[in-house]
């Protein structure tokens, strides 16, 4: 048996060799892995267990200063892993449980964080609640300060539940009614079901949220720069340790540091919560979803969502509102020199840059993701589980963790013997002014979305449609272009769309490899916040959120999204 | 099909085919040393119970899987190795696996323009092919606006216009509902007869292989278990299982009483019947007599040996009796319109039997 199987690896070996193409794009996935991904990675590692780091290790976590940022980073994460998981539950459950107006309205809003800077919020908030915030000042009178967890936790919550909503959303929808049915029919009452049914059947859902929001939260670096004021975190710490101190070995050492929790909660995401999910979707709900009836459950549930939507959409209206205004929250004199500013001045070199950069990446992304998840999805060879797991901590590692692992591996030419392998890509002396580094890590953070689109959508066409191409003599190449690319283009199409925005809106893995060269507008917003320049901040944000509208539009027009797969995929 | 007929098209020789199991340590085998000869023009079925190998031993042949051991000869040709898309062969798959995003032409099409056939001929086989299948007028639509039996038919047009050496079909009616499959089963038996093409066919509903077939190959656990004309394996069966799982099965102990040459003398139920012995048996041993349903009557005789009836179902076309005869439960049908009585279940009855109908089993 064991001599068979082994042949069995052996054919699956020799098939691939047989189809050149592939071994072709096989090689070049994992080349792109290694080099993209797992080289920064190991990068730190070997810088922070080195002879300079493994002392800075002893000090770091003995001294109290540091397990202090450690304990903030903890607290901070379980926060807004629990108040995002809430407001992402409330907001999925008046979706699909309840019979109430402005539910498009509701959804809409929740979307807008994916297209916004990270700290276009933590900004809007500082300038409507801050210690001269036009509201809590202006209003109410209070000198309130925001700076801090308080902030930090009301902010982020309403930046990243996005993920959540749509995450048990979802789930919600694919729950079987008739599971409600029969609890109903067995003589349950309405929260009874709520307790015994919905929120078991969920829980896999509710603990992969909060854990998304976890790491989501410790990740951040904007937020924290903003608004964290005297309550440091690792990644601000890491932040300040680079470019305060310049010292790489110490962020390489606080980076490890983060990375555990991040990659903990990756792993556990990975194989144990997908395990015990309990959820079947299988497209075909038996029934229709009952609606909740009890008015003060009803309205309850509405009033506390609409005012969080109206906290959102206050929030983002004092940012187009406060672009237009002399000083945002001072004096409110109508002006356009903050616009000015941006696209006549330094603003639209980082706007060039930063749209061409992430135009680049966004194809080479979806591409990649794309080609990966057809590889995993569909082909079988011994590793294919490690090239996903490996594109895939793209994304799980937090962004400064990449952006310092760029500078460690790509700080200068790696050589073998004489030949240069990989040139120096960061810095303003590396090729293209280091916009090399920026597209590759643009790429890196994007793959993991296109990848879980493309995997996703690949499940769900049967591999009967590829075979019976096959079968009628077409090959694997007129197959995946006539067939399957057809079929997957709507995925593909959202993860370009999503790789776009969060390329423009990304922070934290460039702001390390930003160079006088090559400027990034997310960078230059921070500069404007630090230097309390909120006027052109927010218009930079306008610009920013108009850009990739204007992208989504234009991508829209060019592929179109009635195509085959939004019909059916199944073949029946 | 006569004798003079019969050229060997499809050869599979030992075959053997493995995957790794659930724990990824072992193998499962799910095509253990099978050897088979397809003739040109025949239409054969591969039969047998989920997880048989049924649709493997059809995937090899295919091209999808390849074997683990053993070799397929196509016309004396090793075509072991050869990818699916070389194969001069089309499979009609269970879901039809049309490509939802085509219109019904474009699906047809697809094949001959993997070919790069000139775009005229494509149009009139295409045609052609749509009015034998009787879809014309349909050309435009999407696989998502036909029924389910229109459906399978793009799938069977989009094979047959690819006019292959050899036909697969994955149990290609299992998806329809009971009248639709009757239907279209007739239409594959119609074109299969008009076209002469041959035909591998896999199924687990015996009915649909027997009014199908002209021999079956009767599958378990990966082994060939039997194969033969619909016939051979109804009245024939060579194994308790085959005789199981086609149609339903009295068992019933039988004492051999003589032997000679291929023929025994049984006492079946008291009663000393002659039957075919193809295999050897022991004088005065006890072997076991496969009986059909209806080869057993019911009547009030008190000669007979006497049964109790535990349970009579009306049927419409037939009664259905459960009849207890000492520690046995024997299955009768009566499919006998002129008779208008029906027994009454706890009725002791007297039980009797066709003799030709009995067939011996080996253990």
């Amino acid at each position: 048996m064991q001599g068979i199987r082994n042949s069995q690896q052996a054919k699956q070996f020799r098939a691939l060799l047989k189809d050149p193409l592939l071994l072709v794009v096989l090689l070049f996935l994992i080349f792109f892995v290694v080099v993209a991904i797992l080289l920064p990675i190991f990068s730190i590692v070997g810088e922070s267990f080195s002879e300079e780091g493994l002392p800075l290790f002893r000090r770091y976590v003995t001294d109290p200063v540091y397990q202090n940022i450690v304990l903030n980073t903890l607290v901070m994460g379980t926060l807004v892993g629990a108040v995002g998981t809430g407001i992402g539950f409330l907001f999925a459950f008046v979706q699909v449980k309840l019979d109430v107006p402005f539910k498009r309205f509701m959804h809409f809003v929740a979307l807008v964080p994916v297209i916004s800077p990270p700290f276009a919020l933590a900004t809007s908030a500082i300038v409507l609640f801050g210690r001269s915030g036009s509201i809590s000042r202006g209003i109410f009178g209070v000198r309130y300060d925001i700076y801090g967890l308080n902030g930090l936790v009301f902010v982020m919550a309403l930046s990243f539940f996005t993920i959540t909503y749509l995450n048990l959303r979802g789930m919600m929808e694919a729950l079987d009614p008739a599971l409600d049915e029969a609890a109903i029919n067995l003589g349950a009452s309405r929260w009874r079901i709520f307790r015994t049914v919905t929120i078991p059947m969920l829980l896999p859902g509710i603990a992969s949220s909060f854990l998304l929001l976890f790491v989501e939260a410790i990740a951040d670096l904007g937020n924290p720069l903003v608004l964290g004021g005297n309550y440091e975190v690792l990644a601000t710490r890491i932040y300040v340790t680079i470019i305060g101190l310049y010292n790489p070995t110490g962020a390489a050492v606080l980076s490890i540091i983060l990375l555990i929790p991040s990659l903990l909660v990756f792993v556990v995401q990975r194989y144990w919560i997908s395990r015990i999910s309990v959820v079947s979707v299988t497209g075909k709900p038996a029934g229709t979803p009952q609606t909740i009836k009890n008015p003060y459950v009803k309205w309850g549930l509405f009033a506390v969502v609409m005012f969080i939507c109206l906290l959102v959409v206050l929030l983002y209206g004092a940012i187009l509102h406060g672009a237009f205004v002399t000083v945002p929250g001072v004096r409110w004199d109508f002006t356009l020199d903050h616009f000015d500013f941006v696209l006549n001045g330094i603003g639209s070199q980082a706007m060039r840059d930063t749209t061409v950069l992430s135009g680049i990446a966004t194809p080479i992304a979806a591409v990649i993701g794309i080609l990966i998840a057809y590889i995993v999805v569909r082909k079988q060879f011994l590793g294919r589980d490690l090239l996903d797991f490996g594109a895939m901590l793209g994304i799980a590692v937090p962004g400064t963790i990449i952006g310092i692992g760029y500078i460690l591996a790509f700080n200068t030419p790696i050589m073998i013997g004489d030949v240069t392998i990989i040139p120096k890509l960061t810095g303003g002396q590396a090729i293209f002014g280091g916009a090399l580094a920026i597209v590759l890590v643009y790429i890196t953070r994007s793959v993991p979305a296109a990848l879980r689109s493309g995997v996703a959508s690949l499940s769900q066409i049967d591999p009967a449609i590829e075979e019976a191409s096959i079968s009628l003599g077409a090959d694997t190449v007129r197959t995946f272009r006539k067939i399957t690319l057809p079929l997957i283009r709507p995925a593909l199409f959202a993860g370009l769309v999503y790789a776009f925005a969060r390329s423009m809106t990304t922070i934290s893995a460039i702001i390390f490899l930003t160079t006088p060269q090559t400027k990034i507008m997310t960078q230059q917003i921070l500069n404007e916040v630090e230097n309390g320049r909120y006027g052109n901040a927010f218009a930079y944000c306008v610009i920013l959120v108009a850009i990739v509208l204007v992208a989504i539009g234009v991508f829209y027009a060019l592929v179109g999204t009635k195509t085959g797969a939004e019909r059916r995929t199944k073949g029946e | 099909m006569n004798e003079q007929s019969k050229q060997v098209l499809l050869k599979l020789v030992d075959i053997v085919k493995e995957f790794p199991d659930r724990s990824g340590h072992g193998a499962v085998r799910a095509v253990d040393d099978v050897s088979l000869d397809i003739y040109d023009g025949e239409f054969l079925t591969l039969l047998g119970p989920s997880g048989c190998g049924k649709t493997t031993t059809l995937r090899l042949i295919a091209g999808f899987e390849i074997p683990n051991l053993g070799k397929i000869l196509l016309e004396e040709r090793d075509i072991t190795q050869q990818p699916p898309n070389k194969r001069d062969m089309a499979l009609v798959f269970q879901n039809y696996a049309l490509f939802p995003h085509m219109s019904v032409y474009d699906n047809v099409a697809y094949g001959l323009q993997s070919q790069k056939m000139p775009r005229a001929q494509v149009k009139d086989k295409v045609t052609t092919s749509l009015s034998i299948i009787g879809l014309a007028g349909l050309e435009g639509r999407r696989p998502n606006q036909l029924s389910g039996g229109q459906q399978q038919r793009v799938a069977l047009a989009r094979s047959l216009v690819m006019e292959p050496r050899i036909l697969l079909f994955d149990e290609p009616l299992s998806n329809l509902d009971a009248k639709l499959r009757v239907q279209m089963r007739s239409e594959i038996h119609r074109l299969q007869r008009s076209l002469g093409i041959t035909s591998i066919y896999v199924t687990h509903d015996q009915v649909e292989a027997m009014a199908l077939s002209d021999r079956i190959v009767v599958m378990n656990k990966g082994k060939i278990e039997q194969i033969g004309t619909p016939e051979e394996i109804y009245r024939y069966p060579k194994t308790r299982f085959v005789a199981d799982f086609i149609g339903r099965a009295n068992f019933l102990p039988a004492t051999v009483s003589s032997t000679q040459n291929g023929s025994a003398s049984l006492t079946v139920m008291g009663k000393q019947i002659d039957t075919r012995a193809p295999f050897e048996i022991e004088v005065g041993t006890v072997v076991t007599v496969m009986l059909r349903p209806e080869a057993l009557t019911l009547r009030v005789d008190a000669s007979l040996p006497q049964g109790v009836i535990e349970q009579a179902m009306y049927l419409g076309t037939e009664i259905e009796y459960m009849v207890r005869l000492d520690d046995i439960v024997i299955t009768i049908v009566d499919n006998d319109p002129r008779k208008q009585h029906m027994f009454a279940e706890g009725e002791t009855i007297g039980i009797d039997f066709i003799p030709e109908a009995v067939h011996l089993l080996p253990d």
